[in-house]
């Protein structure tokens, strides 16, 4: 029983260590999201009506751009409701 | 080995010039000539089908005609391929065809072009001399200023590339390490340089493309510019040499072709306001118009002008 209790303690305290983590790269990690969406936008931009790169580099990194065209993907979905966006990475309920 | 590549206005007769050239050359040293004009010209002059293959011509002359609809179209293809690997499953309802609307993407044929450059240089480097008889002035400043563009897109591109690495890294840090055998919880991403697919693939490009750059702007490599004694072909020169000079690409001999007897005044105005455009970095020399164009054994174009020593730099 004790050994449980002790356990529970440190699994609990464990936890609030990752939570107090997470909440810290939080921020970080949409920083990180949004380079990539920089990156993916400044190889893929002609989509839009950027200056593109010369054609052959972005068919050169095509194959390995999967996360970055998702990530593009899910910014264009979610720029309609950037407040909302805001709100909820600065965590305002 | 030495790499030349013959550049002008569209019909001065860069070709001429590149054929006599190689000939001269010929007769001392190992000499490929390529023809990267997609209007071919080196198969007519020197009376011989080439079509796409290498043909040795005499004992130190190999010719080549590069066809770069050919070199675009197999690049797209292979391309092409790839994708439809990728969406096979399209295959099942017959719509992978659709692909081979790539094909028609611009800038691929500067691409190809590069290419055929690339692999020359980095292939016959058992020749002395490597002569490119280039397609005319807008096309030829394009991919020469190709692997300077692109060095600098890749440039920027890794710079960013490196920043997301770095930022995953600190987030890796501030996470606690997983234990052995501990599942991941959340997307754990790769920050190490080593392991980024993107990263790898932008480093190899850097160095190929640094490579050629470092290749086509030294020592062994030279420009020479041919042109005629005519106002357009003078105006174009100027801009020809303007934009070498911004690509710091060398120019070693400027060639005056078709010079007669009645044009030699305004021959020698527009090889003065050339070498003057230049900053006197190469020789000026003329080429009479001959008439007879027919190919008579050794004397090319019966051209007799000496373009040999120019061109031993």
């Amino acid at each position: 029983m004790a050994s449980s209790f002790l356990g529970y303690c440190r699994q609990m305290l464990t936890d609030m260590g990752t939570a107090q983590r997470e909440s810290l790269v939080s921020l970080t990690c949409l920083e990180v999201q949004e380079l990539e969406n920089i990156f993916a936008l400044l190889l893929m931009g002609s989509f839009i009506g950027l200056p593109a790169p010369p054609t052959f580099l972005s068919v050169e990194l095509l194959p390995f751009m999967e996360r970055e065209m998702r990530i593009l993907h899910q910014r264009a979905e979610d720029a309609h409701d950037m407040l909302a966006e805001i709100m909820g990475t600065l965590g305002i309920d | 080995m030495r790499i030349i590549f013959f550049t002008g206005k569209g019909g001065v007769g860069k070709s001429t010039i590149a054929a006599a050239a190689a000939w001269q050359l010929a007769q001392q040293r190992r000499v490929l000539i390529v023809s990267l004009d997609p209007a071919h010209n080196l198969g007519d002059i020197f009376n011989v089908t080439l079509k796409n293959k290498r043909k040795r011509f005499s004992e130190n002359l190999y010719l080549q005609e590069v066809d770069l609809r050919q070199m675009a179209r197999a690049y797209l293809e292979k391309e092409t391929n790839v994708l439809s690997d990728t969406y096979s499953y399209l295959k099942a309802l017959n719509l992978d065809h659709y692909f081979s609307v790539l094909k028609y993407s611009p800038g691929i044929e500067e691409y190809a072009l590069l290419t055929s450059i690339e692999r020359a240089i980095r292939e016959e480097t058992d020749f002395d001399y490597l002569l490119f008889d280039t397609p005319p002035t807008g096309l030829t400043l394009r991919f020469l200023a190709l692997p300077q563009v692109t060095v600098t897109w890749i440039e920027r591109l890794t710079a960013i590339r490196r920043q997301i690495l770095e930022k995953r890294y600190t987030i890796q840090k501030i996470r606690r390490p997983l234990k052995t055998g501990e599942e991941k919880r959340e997307l754990r991403l790769s920050y190490d340089e080593k392991d980024d697919d993107i990263l790898n693939r932008l480093l190899v490009l850097q160095e190929n493309y640094g490579k050629l750059t470092a290749v086509l702007q030294g020592a062994t490599c030279g420009i020479v510019l041919v042109f005629n004694p005519d106002l357009l072909s003078l105006r174009e020169s100027e801009r020809l040499i303007e934009g070498l000079g911004d690509l710091k690409l060398p120019l070693r001999l400027l060639v005056q072709n078709k010079v007669t007897e009645e044009n030699r005044t305004i021959a020698d105005q527009v090889a003065g306001a050339l070498q003057q455009a230049s900053g006197h970095k190469g020789p000026s020399r003329y080429v009479a118009l001959n008439q007879d164009i027919a190919l008579k054994g050794a004397s090319l174009y019966n051209i007799s002008e000496d373009l040999r020593s120019d061109l031993e730099f």
